[in-house]
């Protein structure tokens, strides 16, 4: 064995372990230092987010290392081993390699296919090259994990669609609009998802926004925070031809918008396109405004049956993404395989006898000349030539190999030799 | 020849564009219609030289007989339609668009080959220019209408709460009513001149500007309506699904009235 990971995510532990084990993020540096220090350990790389924390090795010797690296994160979580054996995982070689490249695909994480662990493990393996705790192995690993994480990206529709209330009514306002540039929204009432879907839609360009509360010093305040215009309770009759997206979130007990004034907002704006979003509960907008034409209306339930719609399509394009990621583990397999002494020394010799055979055959015409003797008596000097030139080599391998770490000279003769 | 075999190879293209688009609308993909977009670009360009060399050979004004108008509103319409995707994002019309287009580029096949040169009374640069204003016009409508019809769908899904699979392939509506903006926008004066150049000339061959001819109250039905149309939509705003509903019916209408019509009653107007 030779690659092992081992580690805890929020599947296996509970926050309150999880927190006490996250690895200082600042830079990593005494932590990775720690851990090259363990004599087992040639390579090592630390993913630590808040749904996890991972160790990614590779050692010499698996059991021993197993232990020291188990010993190390006691360590760091200051806790009890009973306890925290529950919660870690440990994985070796293949299915180390398979788990690294499920977490990078976001198939691993608390929402599936959230693109922000790429970058994770991205700045985690920058971290580790800093420290030049990455070497052949780690190098090649992670940029394969990197590739696969991104073919499932562009191949399966796993981070097609928003998994969120607030991002969906984002999705949705770019399905109506088209662009939302030069658009304006008005926020009626304040709560934490009309707050974030208004962020959402600044961020798409979204150019004006207007903020209208019961209590006008609140929109006031708001419209600071969101650089945005406030607006009276009582004028919202008048600024709502001028608005393209309405979200409305108050603890009005009674529908704050009616359909009479989007029927009539609908007039004066000429039928341009309105989209009204209400998420409060009692709701605020009354639903037969969105039978009007032009109009869509979608309330908290309608957006959460979207989201729900869209986590069940990301559980189907999971499985087509597990299909790659089986692909890719198997490509990587070969080549890891392919990395031992004894395969490498058997392909550089088959690669030279290979290289001597064909230049003796392209020569036959002349060899084909000259008296068998003096013709076997060439073919011994180009065989004895290519042993000469292999021997150290050979021997430099096999001695490496006994005494210290073999891999990067083998890498390196698998690339120089294009083996 | 080579005119032949050239409008033969952009018939073959445009299939396969359209084929590919069905099967970006098949199988909920945006990628297949990237590339049946770059078909269709090629189609046109194929398109494009299969005119000019069934044209230049003929020296002078040439004329255009049926093969040459239906092909030249083929031609119309992907050059319209690649030009306002550029501008939106409505790669998946093109499956509405295509097939049309193929449509029109089989029926202008069966005049393949036929003559340049028409009777006296058909050749002159003003029946030129009346026939290709007249068919640039309704063929910036058909794009209109398939905008259109894609609307309507669009429109449906997201008020049925349906914004899955299908709503997100296809185009945003405020795209979508663009097209229908910009198309009529264009095809309204387009169809205005063509009319003008048309009535000239039927004024210097028959003596009279209107004949009452079947095919001549059509275009005037067909300029009319298009062009209350666009006033409603400037004027009062007809917009979104209205005016993807209108668009819609009035081609459907003056297509089944074209076919319906045109054999009983006997034309002055004949193509060549």
């Amino acid at each position: 064995m030779r690659i092992v990971l081992i580690g805890m995510n929020h599947k296996t532990a509970p926050v309150e372990i999880r927190e006490r084990l996250q690895i200082d993020c600042g830079d990593g540096g005494p932590a990775l230092a720690e851990l090259l220090g363990i004599p087992e350990v040639r390579e090592v790389l630390v993913l630590s987010t808040c749904n996890r924390v991972e160790v990614l090795a590779r050692v010499a010797d698996g059991e021993a290392a197993v232990e020291r690296l188990k010993e190390f994160i006691y360590r760091q979580g200051n806790l009890d081993a009973a306890e925290l054996e529950r919660c870690l995982y440990v994985h070796r070689d293949r299915e180390a390699v398979r788990h690294l490249f499920r977490v990078a695909a976001s198939l691993d994480s608390l929402v599936m296919g959230e693109p922000q662990i790429l970058g994770q493990v991205k700045e985690a393996y920058r971290r580790a090259v800093d420290h030049r705790a990455t070497g052949v192995l780690l190098n090649r690993l992670v940029h394969h994990a990197l590739r696969t994480a991104k073919r499932v990206r562009t191949e399966t529709g796993i981070a097609g669609n928003a998994v969120s209330v607030s991002y969906a009514a984002v999705e949705l306002a770019k399905k109506i609009f088209g662009g939302l540039h030069g658009k304006t929204i008005l926020l009626i009432g304040a709560g934490e998802m009309s707050e974030l879907a208004a962020r959402h839609l600044l961020r798409q360009g979204v150019e004006r926004i207007l903020i209208a509360n019961r209590t006008y010093a609140r929109a006031e305040e708001m419209a600071e925070a969101f650089q945005g215009a406030p607006v009276a309770f009582d004028r919202l009759p008048e600024v709502l031809p001028e608005v393209d997206i309405v979200i409305a979130s108050t603890g009005a007990p009674g529908y704050v918008v009616t359909a009479e004034m989007v029927a009539a907002a609908l007039r004066r704006r000429r039928n341009r396109l309105l989209f009204l979003i209400d998420i409060a509960v009692p709701r605020d907008i009354d639903p037969a405004a969105g039978e009007i034409d032009n109009v869509y209306l979608y309330n908290i339930d309608h957006l959460q049956d979207v989201v729900d719609a869209n986590r069940e399509t990301r559980l189907v394009e999971a499985q087509k993404a597990e299909g790659i990621v089986a692909e890719e583990v198997a490509v990587f397999e070969a080549w890891f395989n392919a990395l031992a002494v004894v395969p490498t020394i058997v392909a550089l010799r088959g690669k030279m006898e290979g290289i001597v055979r064909r230049e003796l055959e392209r020569s036959a015409h002349w060899l084909g000349g000259l008296p068998e003797e003096e013709r076997s008596r060439i073919e011994g000097l180009a065989a004895s030539v290519v042993n000469k030139i292999l021997h150290d080599p050979i021997a430099g391998l096999k001695e490496e190999s006994r005494e210290k770490d073999e891999l990067p000279y083998v890498a390196a003769v698998r690339r120089l030799f294009k083996l | 020849m080579t005119g032949i075999t050239l409008f033969k190879t952009a018939l073959a293209v445009y299939f396969a564009s359209a084929c590919i688009y069905g099967a970006s609308l098949w199988g909920k993909r945006v990628f297949p219609a990237r590339i049946a977009a770059g078909l269709m670009f090629a189609a046109l360009v194929v398109h494009t030289f299969s005119a000019v060399a069934r044209w230049f050979p003929a020296g002078e004004t040439p004329t255009i007989g049926l093969h040459d108008a239906l092909s030249l509103f083929a031609w119309v319409m992907a050059a319209a339609y690649l030009t306002l995707q550029l501008k939106t994002k409505t790669r998946v019309l093109g499956a509405f668009v295509s097939p049309v287009i193929c449509l029109f580029m089989v029926v202008a096949s069966v005049g393949l080959g036929g003559a340049v040169n028409a009777p006296a009374m058909l050749r002159g640069s003003l029946v030129t220019a009346h026939v290709i204003l007249s068919v640039a016009g309704e063929a910036l409508f058909a794009v209109a209408s398939c905008a259109g019809l894609m609307y309507l769908i669009q429109d449906g899904l997201i008020r049925r709460k349906k914004a899955g699979g299908m709503s997100r392939l296809l185009p945003p509506l405020g795209d979508l009513d663009r097209i229908n903006h910009l198309c009529l926008l264009w095809g309204v004066p387009l169809l205005t001149l063509g009319g003008l150049a048309g009535s000239l000339w039927a004024r210097i061959v028959w003596g009279s500007h209107w004949q009452w001819d079947p095919k001549q109250v059509w275009t005037l039905l067909a300029w009319g309506c298009y062009a209350f149309l666009l006033h409603q939509r400037l004027a009062i705003g007809w917009r979104g699904r209205t005016a993807a509903r209108w668009s819609l019916a009035l081609f459907v209408l003056l297509l089944v009235l074209l076919m319906a019509g045109l054999p009983f009653f006997g034309t002055l107007h004949r193509f060549v």
